[in-house]
Order: structure tokens, then C-alpha cells, then sequence
């Protein structure tokens, strides 16, 4: 650890927000400091503020926003009374910004090469030319294989993991003396945003720059952070050493965090189900193509066509939590889709006694028996409905309790998914995200159904939300004995809940095993990739220093 | 008061349109003098203590006639706007939710329709039916139509992918249900706000048709008529021309600047 004066200094920062609905404080009392060469992570959940803070440092806040008079120095001299001009000097050659999603932070209509080259021509005060050399450098020291055609791509022709190396060079580009990372690879794969990690820790050897890199996964946080800020609904409640704060929390809130992280080795799931149990439901050789055109297209301007699922086949017992992991792209929602009567496909769906060959055999027996749970827990709730509105559908469409009681049915639905009674009367808009999966849930398991697909229900949820979520699953499955179908991309959670764990990758089934092999040597490579690339659950952390 | 209103373009709009409504309830019965006696001896006069905006050509009460043309003005437009409307969505709704070649052949159409700029259009129709207010105003609501139309598919499309609408379909929800239930309203509020906003668009329409004489006829007291018979005094005294116009201005204005502070208030994203 270095005594210089530390890069970046926070103190006694406070942030408010005058709304239409009265002032909303985002940031309270804030203390933060960066050390020169070192990383420091900034932990938090939704609506903690850490993005304000980010925002605040960059010193880009909307006009209602309302600072103290607390101190925020970059390298000892205070940003905070500088002019629109003198800011613009700051921002990129001495504080640069990593964001979130790659493909909106950079200009769909401008080429890679030029917006890199920008940079460097504004801050450096190189020749078009000289930047141009400069940025195949910069792009090849992230590792992109072949930099000259990057430059001349364009985002779209770009992959989510050459468009974040294209980002990072151009925050590398000008040596600043703070780099701001927010949240940089929630937006990726898992594989794809291992590699994003592996690259910044190798940056980060050979430039010792200083990063402050903001996220709400502390497993991801724990891998290259040498110091760690904890920030709860605006306040700072822990801070200090990454060993002290994985392996020795003391504030509450850490503590709740860190449990909350998925744990493969803490079994949440009911137990497995007896074997000579019959198989409730079977997708035999599921085919999906995307993109089929009519005769007339096919004939002027043919398309190849997408194949989202190629011969899948799987199977699902009474009782039992079947998981499917996979990276965007794999086929795991299409597969969801299918099964819950959504998308055409090639194949069979064989359920109890029922065939089902085509999207237009399934019948509203097997609707009821099969429902699914979406992933956007804001977009599956009908926003012009109540609560109890949305809850009576199933009950009604299916017949389930007769008028006088659904009412009552509908208050023993909110209970079961420990909501309070008066939800009844409220709109999707007042429930927070959490509380509308939950309804999502209750909803699906109002219909009685023997399966529930959950479609990457947990996430868009915040760490803590999911660990309450999945146990909710636990509980109702328990309680009603149905059968599910956990599609995720966090192997973690459902090595911690499934009995059977199908992986799939570009359209393929390519492994299937319990989680208890998991580590076992005959894994398909891939899933071996996988296991590897997600982040080390909470008491596991590596603790060995980084750089 | 929804929070969208209480910028100045919402209460400028809203007090406009309050003027405009009363006029067009309540006009005829305020108006002080018979809208169509003539008063020879004040022929062409300028505001006085006996007329308030003056008199036009035959001596006739200028006040009088303005709010006793305010219904037909109004409601020609209200009226027009809400056939176009009524017409536009249903065939929208059907395009968007049927798809398929369907969905193709009621746009091409639509496309076709819509490549005539809609006053041509309308002189077109009314040449073919005549002049008239109840020809005007069916003329003016079929214009609308392909506009409306285009946006109320939009809207559908938009929302017929959303996931509450995808459970719906996954549950078995009959075909009805979805689409009264679950797609149109939420797909409404476009419709609605584009609406207030082509009321104006008619009130202007039918002005115009007025003043070329192919909607009201004379005698009438409708305030595009009122423009076009006055245009050759304007200069002997111009409040004949200017009192008329300025209740056409007030009018699409008062609707536009509602129909831009209703679009802000069912917007989602601004409500809490």
C-alpha cells in the first residue's frame, strides 16, 4: 500500500434530489478514498447511490440535484469548483468511465477506430494519423486478435466482449489518473466477462492505474479489489480491507450480503425425488427455427434461417427442480417458451398421456398444468391491472374456486408468497421488483399446475432479493410438490437447488448431471468452462493478495 | 390536478379549451344580439359599447355570430376526429393483432392512402358528395383514418410482445380477453393523446373548407365561413377578419396544448 496522497478522496460528501415528490437523498455523509495503484470496489444494491457517486465524481448531475459542501478531491486538488470548460479537461484524460452496456455507451453510427482515435486527438493532441497507430496499440494490448479490421468495424458488427475491450482501451487511452467502472460486465456472459476480469487485472499489473469499480456482486468484487466500500441506501456502513470485509464483516448489512451470495455448497432444494417416480413430462428432439420465410421471400432475398434449439430432449419428474444454464444465446428461453406453448417447434412434447407434435395441439389442460414465470418481473404484470385482478385470472379461466371464494383463494395466494393482504387493491407500479416476482409466482402457482417453468426469474433482482426468491421457490415446491424447470445463467444458485442441472450451448443439450459431479471429471469441457468462470462463492474467496 | 397540467403550456391549454367548450354549450344562448339581424346603421364598425367585437359587413353582431358558429365550428371538429378515431383504431387493432397477410394488405392500403395530403383528400370527397357540414365532417374523419389507423397498430404491436400479454397466451386466455383485457388499454394512450391533437387538425380543416366554401353554406355562422365572406373587407375593417380567425387560432391551440400536457400525464414513465 502506497503513502502517497491517495488519487481520489471523498469526505462528508452528501448528494440530495429535489423531486416533484419531495427531496430524496442518495448520498449521505460519504467517505471514500482510492489509493494510487490500487482498486477499490464500491458494493451496493439497487438505488444505494452508486451511481450518483460515479456521476458525482465526473461531476455530470442533472439540475435538481443538491450537493453539501463535502470534499471531493482528484490527487489532493478539489473538482468541485471548477467550470463547465475546466471540468471537460478532467473528464477522460484524468477521470475516465467504463460503463455498464457496451452497445449503448458507443456511437452505433461512428466506427470503432474513430471513436477510440476522438480520445486520444482531444486529450493527447496526437494527428489523426498518430492516433490511429496509437488505438490498433491500445486495442491490441486488450487483447482483441486482430485490431486493424476492429477499427474499421462498427459496434453492431462487433460482440458484446470486443465492444467492452474497445470501451476499456478508450478509458486506458490517455493514462488517466482514475478510471470509474460501473458494473462492466453485468451486461455479458459469463465466459466473455471472466476474460473482461482477467483483462483488467492484467491492465491493472502492467499500468498500476487506479480504478474504482462499482458493482452489486460481491463474488465478482472479491477477485480484483484491494480495498472495499459497502454503500446501503446512500450511506458508507463498511469499508476497508478486501480480507477484513469477505472474511470478517462486521456491520449487519455486509453480513446479509455475503450471505446471501449462492453457496453451491448449501443445499436450499427439497429433497430428490424417489426414482420410481413416473416422469410427469418429455420434450423428445425439440427443433426451433427462427426466420422461416414465405415461398415468395425464399425465392428473391433469401435469409439463412436461426436455429434456436436443435434436437433437444428432456425430461422433467414429479417433484423434481430440473435446472438449465446457459449464455445468452444458448437456446435455454426458447426451450421455455416451447414448453409453455409460446413458440412454434419440430418434435414432440409428451405430457401424462398427451402428444403434442405442433404449437397448435396444446390445449388449455396443459396450459393449466404447465405455466411459466417470466424474467422482467416489471413487464409481466399487467400495469393497468390490480394485484387481485391479475391473481383471479387463472382461477377464473380454470374454474378453480367458485366466485364467492376466490376472493379468500386470492388472500391465501398473497399469504403464501408473504405478501400482505392489502396488496389486493394495488398496481404493479407501487410493489417493488421483488414483491412483483412474487406475485408473478403466485400467479403461476394459482392455477395448481404440476410444472412451473421459471425463465431467469431471479435475474433482474438484486443479490439479496434472489436469495429470497429462490427459497420462496423451495417453500412452494415443498408445500405443493410441483415439479420445476429453472432456467439461469448463475450456476452457483442452482447447483444450490436443482436435482438435475442440463447445459446447453448454441441450441444444444450438451450436458446433463446432478450437482453433486459437478466436479467430476467426464463434464463436457464446456461446463467445465463454466463452472470455472463463475465467481467464487462467499467464504470461498481467494484470498491471496492480487497484485 | 395530474402534475402534467401544471406546467404553463398545461393551463394555457386547458383554460383555452375551458373558453372554447363553454362557447360551444353555452353560445347560442349568450349571444346578446340574433346572430343573423342586420344592424344597417352600424354597418363595418370596430369594437363599441353596443357591439363588443364590432360588426361585419350586413351590420350583423360580430360576438353574437362567434358564439353562435362555436358549436358547429366544435363539434364538426369533436366529431370528425372521433369517427377517424373510432374507424382508424378498429382497423389498427384488427392489422396488429391478425398479422400475417392480413396485417399486409390493410397496410398497403392504408400506405396508398395515405400518400394524398389529407386536405386534398377531403376536397376530393366533398367534391364527390357535395358540399356541407355532415359531407364535410365525413369527409375530414375518412382523412383521418389511415393516420389512425397506422398509430393504433404501432401501439399494438408494441405492447403484443410484452410479457404480461405473453402470459396471457400461455395461459389460454381466449383471443377476446387479450386483446380487450390485456392489449387495448395499455395500447390506448397513444390513440387518445393523437386524438386531441387532430381535433385542432380538424377544426382547421373544417375552417378551410368553409372558406372555400365547400363545407358550411351561407347564412351559416361557422367561424371558417365567417373568414372567407370577410376576406374582402379585411381592409375596411379588419376585426371582421380577425375576430373569427383568432377563435379558430384559440381553439386548435387550446386542443394541442391539452393533448400535449394528457400525453405527459398518462405517460408511465413520468408517473410514480
Amino acid at each position: 500500500m502506497s503513502t502517497e496522497s491517495p488519487v481520489l478522496e471523498i469526505s462528508g460528501y452528501s448528494l440530495t434530489y429535489n423531486t416533484p415528490s419531495g427531496p430524496l437523498r442518495a448520498l449521505k455523509n460519504v467517505n471514500l478514498s482510492v489509493a494510487r495503484g490500487q482498486t477499490h470496489g464500491l458494493v451496493g444494491e439497487s438505488g444505494s447511490g452508486k451511481s450518483s457517486l460515479a456521476w458525482a465524481i465526473l461531476r455530470y448531475l442533472p439540475d435538481n440535484a443538491i450537493e453539501n459542501d463535502g470534499k471531493l478531491l482528484l490527487s489532493g486538488e478539489s473538482i468541485r469548483d471548477r467550470t463547465p470548460s475546466q471540468i471537460i479537461e478532467v473528464r477522460g484524460q484524468r477521470i475516465s468511465m467504463v460503463f455498464q452496456d457496451p452497445s449503448t455507451s458507443l456511437n452505433p453510427a461512428m466506427r470503432l477506430g474513430e471513436q477510440l482515435s476522438e480520445v486520444m486527438i482531444r486529450h493527447r493532441g496526437l494527428t489523426p494519423r498518430e492516433a490511429t497507430e496509437a488505438s490498433e496499440q491500445a486495442l491490441e494490448r486488450t487483447g482483441i486478435t486482430k485490431p486493424k479490421e476492429m477499427l474499421e468495424r462498427y459496434p453492431h458488427q462487433a460482440s458484446g466482449g470486443e465492444k467492452q475491450r474497445v470501451v476499456i482501451a478508450t478509458a486506458f487511452a490517455c493514462n488517466p489518473e482514475l478510471i470509474i467502472f460501473d458494473e462492466p460486465t453485468t451486461a455479458l456472459d459469463i465466459i466473455t466477462a471472466q476474460q473482461i476480469l482477467d483483462l483488467f487485472n492484467q491492465l491493472q499489473d502492467e499500468t498500476s492505474i487506479s480504478a474504482l469499480y462499482i458493482s452489486h456482486d460481491l463474488g465478482l468484487v472479491s477477485r480484483l479489489a484491494d480495498t472495499v466500500s459497502v454503500l446501503k441506501a446512500g450511506e458508507v456502513v463498511e469499508s476497508g480491507l478486501r480480507t477484513d470485509i469477505f472474511m470478517s464483516p462486521r456491520d449487519d448489512y455486509t453480513k446479509k450480503l455475503l450471505s446471501a451470495v449462492p453457496d453451491p455448497k448449501h443445499w436450499l432444494g427439497v429433497n430428490a425425488p424417489a426414482p420410481e417416480l413416473p416422469i410427469l413430462m418429455s420434450a423428445e428432439n425439440i427443433t426451433v427455427e427462427y426466420g422461416r420465410q414465405s415461398v415468395i421471400g425464399r425465392l428473391f432475398a433469401p435469409k439463412p434461417t436461426h436455429i434456436g434449439a436443435h434436437e433437444v430432449s428432456l425430461t422433467v419428474r414429479k417433484g423434481e427442480l430440473v435446472g438449465i444454464v446457459g449464455e445468452s444465446g444458448s437456446g435455454k428461453s426458447t426451450m421455455a417458451k416451447v414448453l409453455s406453448g409460446l413458440q412454434e417447434f419440430h418434435g414432440v412434447i409428451q405430457f401424462g398421456d398427451s402428444h403434442f407434435s405442433k404449437l397448435d395441439d396444446i390445449d388449455l389442460p396443459y396450459r393449466r398444468a404447465v405455466q411459466i414465470v417470466f424474467q422482467h418481473p416489471d413487464a409481466s404484470l399487467n400495469p393497468r391491472q390490480r394485484i387481485g385482478e391479475i391473481l383471479s385470472r387463472p382461477l377464473k379461466l380454470y374454474n378453480i374456486t367458485p366466485k364467492e371464494q376466490q376472493t379468500k383463494r386470492i388472500i391465501e395466494l398473497l399469504e403464501m408468497v408473504s405478501l400482505p393482504r392489502d396488496y389486493i387493491n394495488r398496481f404493479p407500479h407501487q410493489l417493488s421488483g421483488g414483491e412483483k416476482q412474487r406475485v408473478a409466482i403466485a400467479r403461476a402457482f394459482a392455477a395448481k399446475p404440476e410444472v412451473v417453468i421459471c425463465d431467469e426469474i431471479t435475474s433482474s433482482l438484486d443479490v439479496s432479493v434472489q436469495a429470497s426468491i429462490a427459497n420462496l421457490l423451495v417453500a412452494l415446491q415443498d408445500q405443493t410438490g410441483t415439479a420445476c424447470l429453472f432456467i439461469t445463467h448463475d450456476l452457483n444458485l442452482v447447483r444450490q437447488l436443482a436435482h438435475r442441472i442440463c447445459v446447453m450451448q448454441h441450441g444444444k443439450l450438451i450436458d446433463t448431471f446432478q450437482p453433486c459431479d459437478a466436479e467430476k471429471p467426464n463434464r463436457n469441457p464446456y461446463t467445465r468452462a463454466l463452472l470455472e468462470a463463475v465467481p467464487p462463492p462467499a467464504g470461498q474467496f481467494n484470498m491471496e493478495p492480487i497484485t | 390536478m395530474p402534475r402534467a397540467f401544471r406546467t404553463a403550456a398545461g393551463i394555457t391549454g386547458l383554460g383555452l379549451l375551458l373558453i372554447v367548450m363553454a362557447a360551444a354549450i353555452f353560445g347560442p344562448f349568450l349571444a346578446p344580439y340574433d346572430p343573423q339581424v342586420f344592424h344597417p346603421t352600424n354597418r363595418l364598425e370596430g369594437p363599441s359599447a353596443a357591439h363588443w367585437l364590432g360588426t361585419d359587413q350586413f351590420g350583423r353582431d360580430l360576438l353574437s355570430r362567434i358564439l353562435n358558429g362555436a358549436p358547429s365550428t366544435i363539434f364538426f371538429g369533436l366529431g370528425a376526429t372521433l369517427f377517424g378515431v373510432g374507424a382508424g383504431s378498429v382497423i389498427g387493432v384488427i392489422a396488429g393483432t391478425a398479422g400475417g397477410w392480413i396485417d399486409s394488405i390493410i397496410m398497403r392500403i392504408l400506405d396508398g392512402l395515405l400518400a394524398v395530403p389529407e386536405l386534398l383528400f377531403t376536397l376530393l370527397i366533398v367534391t364527390f358528395l357535395g358540399g356541407g357540414m355532415g359531407q364535410a365532417m365525413l369527409a375530414v374523419a375518412v382523412a383521418f383514418t389511415p393516420g389512425m389507423a397506422r398509430i393504433a397498430r404501432s401501439s399494438v404491436l408494441s405492447i403484443r410482445t410484452r410479457e404480461y400479454v405473453l402470459a396471457a397466451v400461455a395461459r389460454g386466455e381466449p383471443s377476446r380477453y387479450i386483446i380487450l383485457r390485456e392489449v387495448l388499454p395499455n395500447a390506448i394512450s397513444p390513440i387518445i393523446v393523437e386524438s386531441t391533437i387532430r381535433v385542432a387538425f380538424a377544426i382547421m380543416i373544417g375552417a378551410t373548407l368553409g372558406f372555400l366554401g365547400l363545407g358550411a353554406q351561407p347564412p351559416s355562422t361557422e367561424w371558417g365561413l365567417m373568414v372567407a365572406e370577410a376576406r374582402q373587407f379585411m381592409f375596411r375593417n379588419a376585426w371582421t377578419v380577425a375576430v373569427p380567425g383568432i377563435a379558430i387560432a384559440m381553439a386548435a391551440m387550446g386542443f394541442n396544448l391539452f393533448g400535449d400536457a394528457l400525453r405527459d400525464s398518462l405517460d408511465p414513465k413520468r408517473n410514480e
